[in-house]
């Protein structure tokens, strides 16, 4: 039990790429998916390739291709940087897609009460539509945090130091599988379980 | 004031407005009526730019309205709109909902976009609901508050679309009663109902369409008594029987 | 960049590709039935009203949607082996998506059913029909409809999650790709053949969920 310490190192490090990935993906996917609701076809064409590429591949196959192919173009990443970016990516497109949903789900009349009212397009947004959209943003939102808080797992495969990869190379060293992994899915229902408990909890209270 | 030159529009196949010349001269009440899918709510939506037209011009004050170079946010500044759903915002109260144009799009201050709406608020009765939300409203309420909203920015032309269409029977007085008050103001309104008792006690003219077509146009008397052309009278007689 | 991409050296390692991808689709296949099973039984404990299977089916679930997929994964291709079981890596691979679908299946499948209307239920009991008649002749068609497009959904998931498999040496698409890099280093032409091959199967599915969607939909307006 004194390898505990490196497991919270382990758990400190996915907290940390966790929550900046949260972060990062909440604005740039509020920002695609304001766009790929607009009226403009460009727009909405080109966000939505990024997003069907995103949603078409693995996860582990987009890390692989920014930690090993972006160094090929020119672009240097460290891993934990290449991590950063791989999350960011990934998960702004299923953010934009959330957002998108629920800008869509706002009935055409109150578009057309704030455009009569002389509203430019970002004011109808900030202060009529999404205000109104969050009801049904918010509980998916949540849901793709828990998602994202779990994808972190996925970038021990280039050697960042997170919970995955403490547990699998102290498997290598003390192997008891099952103890191990045991206390790493542990640690991890420490910090999922109360945000899926939030999404539920927001789920039913949005849905009045 | 309202000018539709030679104006044609089509949505796909559908020609809904057909060759509409039309003057509306300032403080008319000008009533518009029709079977459904005849264009009237089309008609109305074109002139603040809600839908586009394809041919021919409208002119609003001078202001082409389908110009590119048009500054629409002054253009609908000037003219308030009311719909058939009411459509307020339902997360804002009804101050808010009355305030929101003149502090977002006039820039107007807080402290005096208020008392602007809760004098609107008063001149279409509602001062004592200005903290609710329109969920808490009735229909009638909600029709009435979305008029004050429609008249907050102090336009010179009010538009209706079937302002009583969605509303339980006890209810279309109240509405229609503020609306009667606003002709006494010398508004200029483009009403589209199917609310004839109304267009005999205020209207100067009235307006019938059919098919994207404007069919006959007169006075209320003209039109309801002596209507020129068959299809106003198989319409007239089709509304008035029950 | 691309100007160089050398498309001789993907015709060479083709046959490879064509292996990964037909490991892939076994493993989905195969997955993807095993999960249902596995949702409609935990499904089943989790509405039971009986608390002695209610209780561990809805542990499993939970458990199973608050930790990582490659966990559960490692957990068992690495614990397995301690308790005496020495399986092949693509059974254990298969094992790990089974439950791991499964919970994610049992709760679409236990959304569906309440999905359906309460008066439905209650002209089920007024004619007199039993839990089980209920369920089967008025409850599950209904909530077929509104099953299907998510459960579909969760089957592209579920390809796009065998490609952790790799990570336990399971010569499946991605592994493919990794051992192209290995032996070659020319990593841009095979990850993105692999992603190439993984956007074909993603396209596949969505077509087929999307025109389920349209089709049930029709349904449900009757």
């Amino acid at each position: 039990m004194e390898i505990f310490p490196f497991f919270l190192k382990g758990l400190w490090m996915t907290s940390k790429i966790g929550f900046i990935s949260l972060v990062t993906c909440t604005l740039i996917g509020f920002i695609l998916g304001i766009f790929r609701s607009s009226d403009s076809t460009i727009l909405k064409r080109m966000v939505g390739v990024y997003v069907a590429f995103v949603r078409g591949t693995p996860f582990v196959v987009q890390i692989f291709i920014v930690f090993f192919i972006l160094p090929e173009w020119g672009v240097q990443l460290e891993a934990f940087s290449a991590a950063l970016l791989a999350m960011a990516i990934m998960g702004s497109a299923f953010i934009c897609e959330i957002v998108a949903g629920g800008i869509n789900s706002i009935p055409k009349g109150q578009w057309e009460a704030a455009t009569s009212a002389g509203l430019n397009r970002i004011q109808q947004l900030r202060l009529v539509i999404i205000p109104q959209a969050m009801k049904v943003i918010l509980p998916p939102l949540v849901g793709q945090y828990v998602l994202l808080i779990k994808d972190t797992s996925v970038v021990s495969v280039i050697g960042i130091m997170e919970l995955t990869r403490v547990g699998w190379v102290t498997v290598v060293r003390i192997p008891e599988g099952l103890m191990v992994f045991t206390l790493v899915g542990f640690l991890y229902f420490i910090i999922s379980y109360p945000l899926i408990l939030l999404s539920n909890y927001l789920e039913k209270k949005m849905a009045v | 004031m309202i000018e539709f030159k030679n104006v044609n529009k089509w949505f796909d196949k559908l020609h809904v407005l057909n060759d509409i010349n039309l003057k509306i001269p300032k403080g008319e009440v000008l009533v518009i009526c029709g079977p459904s899918g005849s264009g009237k709510s089309t008609l109305i939506r074109c002139i603040n730019r809600l839908e586009k037209i394809q041919q021919g011009q409208i002119i609003v004050n001078d202001t082409p309205v389908h110009d590119k170079s048009t500054n629409l946010t002054k253009l609908r500044a000037e003219i308030g709109f009311v719909f058939q759903q009411f459509h307020l915002y339902p997360h804002m109260t009804v101050l808010q909902n009355v305030m929101l144009a003149p502090v977002n799009v006039k820039k107007i201050a807080k402290t005096k976009a208020e008392k602007i709406a809760l004098e609107k608020l008063e001149q279409v009765g509602l001062t004592e609901k200005s903290g609710a939300y329109p969920a808490q409203l009735s229909g009638g309420q909600q029709q009435r508050v979305a008029i004050a909203r429609g008249l907050v920015m102090s336009p010179e032309i009010m538009l209706f679309d079937e302002p009583t269409s969605a509303l339980d029977p006890e209810m279309i007085g109240e509405v229609l009663d503020v609306m009667v008050n606003l002709v006494s103001e010398g508004m200029t309104m483009c009403v589209v109902t199917h609310e004839m008792g109304f267009a005999k006690k205020v209207a100067d003219r009235v307006l019938f369409m059919d098919e994207g077509k404007i069919v006959e146009t007169g006075t209320p008397g003209e039109f309801f008594d002596n209507p020129q052309t068959d299809r106003a009278s198989e319409f007239i007689s089709k509304i008035l029987t029950h | 960049m691309l100007v160089d991409f050398n498309f001789r050296v993907i015709l060479e390692y083709l046959p490879l590709f064509l292996t990964g991808l037909r490991s892939t689709f076994f493993i989905a296949i195969v997955s993807i039935a095993l999960a249902l099973i596995t949702g409609i039984i935990a499904c089943s404990c989790r509405i039971s009203g009986i608390k002695f299977i209610k209780y561990p089916a809805i542990a499993y679930i939970e458990i199973v949607r608050s930790t990582p997929l490659l966990v559960q994964i490692y957990f068992l291709y690495f614990g397995l082996p301690t308790l005496g079981l020495k399986i092949p890596e693509i059974q254990t691979g298969i094992l790990a998506l089974m439950l791991n679908s499964g919970a994610y299946m049992a709760e679409i499948i236990r959304a569906g059913i309440n999905s359906v209307d309460e008066g439905q239920i209650e002209a089920g009991i007024s004619s007199g029909l039993n839990y089980v008649q209920r369920m089967r002749l008025i409850i599950l068609p209904q909530a077929l409809g509104v099953t299907i497009p998510p459960l579909l959904g969760q089957n592209i998931v579920l390809v796009k999650d065998s490609a952790l498999l790799s990570l336990i040496s399971v010569m499946e698409l991605t592994r493919c790709g990794q051992t192209m890099t290995s032996e070659r280093f020319m990593p841009t032409e095979a990850f993105l053949t692999v992603a190439f091959f993984y956007m074909c199967i993603y396209f596949c599915l969505k077509a087929l969920a999307d025109w389920s969607q349209r089709k049930l939909i029709f349904r449900e307006a009757y």
